[in-house]
């Protein structure tokens, strides 16, 4: 996807096609196991979201680095929606609600990591099984926001593909 | 679900049919070839249909049957899998759920209705 003839150039680019195939990998090879327990889907989705959080921390120590501080949790929130998603996706979230005391909800109309999700005419059973790949992204979230000074927990739904939401409950203090 | 094609057999039967004909012509074709890496077989055309064949280097095939009177159909077949078959089958997340609940990755909604929508786009459909 680079403009830059591959090997000729000398800033350092990875296609984003090689990105996007870790991200499914991970999540599948997180779901293998022996057994199929509701314990394995559970402990696959605390490890996921786990590798997203210490992600998340990282990335936005990169992202901010040039940044003024923040003023309060409402612009921490804010420049997840812009910044951080545009750093990660390259789009903004799409709609952001909250409700003043702590808790805000984040809508994005086409999550990129399921933009290419697809399956044999059942919706729902598509609904279902996107969810496993959501632990990853909430994990980059809670991470930012923990680095940020935020203590949140992170909550992400899928209604229909490609869109997915994402609830975030600010830890009273 | 079994459609049938124009023909009156299963799409399944006729699947077969095409991969042995196509696989026996591929051999043929590159044996006889005088020149080594040539492109070998590319489409065989009959009174009443053209069949165009692509071979992708990891051996995936594609195989699109039209009117006798069509050109190349190759560049098209190229976009099919570039632009296509790689977006919609391979970068599907759920497809190696879908391969073990039994459904073939080629089976999905993504795929068919951009497949569906690029070949109405093609000049000479109708």
């Amino acid at each position: 996807m680079a403009t830059a003839v591959l090997g000729q150039d000398e800033r350092p680019l990875v296609a984003e096609a090689s990105l996007d195939f870790l991200v499914v990998e991970m999540v599948d090879l997180m779901h293998r196991s022996p057994t199929d327990t509701e314990m394995d889907k559970e402990a696959a989705y605390f490890k996921l979201e786990n590798l997203g959080y210490q992600l998340g921390m990282a990335m936005v120590e990169r992202i901010t680095k040039d940044r003024p501080r923040f003023l309060d949790n409402l612009d921490v929130v804010k420049f997840i929606c812009k910044d951080f998603w545009i750093a990660l996706f390259k789009k903004q979230i799409d709609n952001l609600k909250t409700n003043h005391r702590g808790v805000y909800v984040l809508t994005d109309n086409n999550f990129r990591w399921f933009s290419r999700m697809s399956g044999d005419g059942a919706g729902a059973e598509i609904s279902r099984q996107a969810f496993a790949h959501l632990a990853f992204p909430c994990g980059l979230i809670r991470g930012a926001l923990g680095n940020l000074g935020v203590t949140t927990v992170v909550i992400g739904e899928v209604s229909t593909i490609p869109q997915c939401t994402f609830q975030i409950k600010i830890a009273k203090p | 679900m079994q459609a049938t094609g124009a023909t009156g057999m299963s799409l399944e039967e006729e699947a077969k049919l095409v991969y042995g004909v196509v696989f026996s012509l591929r051999n043929l074709v590159s044996k006889l070839s005088a020149k080594p890496g040539s492109d070998g077989f590319i489409s065989y055309r009959t009174s009443t249909y053209k069949l165009h064949y692509f071979e992708t280097p990891t051996g995936l095939k594609f195989v699109l049957n039209t009117d006798p009177h069509m050109e190349s159909m190759r560049e098209a077949l190229r976009t099919i899998y570039g632009q296509i078959y790689v977006e919609y089958v391979v970068k599907n997340p759920l497809m190696r759920q879908l391969t073990q609940s039994g459904v073939h990755p080629v089976q999905n909604d993504l795929f068919r209705g951009n497949l569906q929508r690029f070949v109405r786009s093609l000049p000479g459909f109708e």
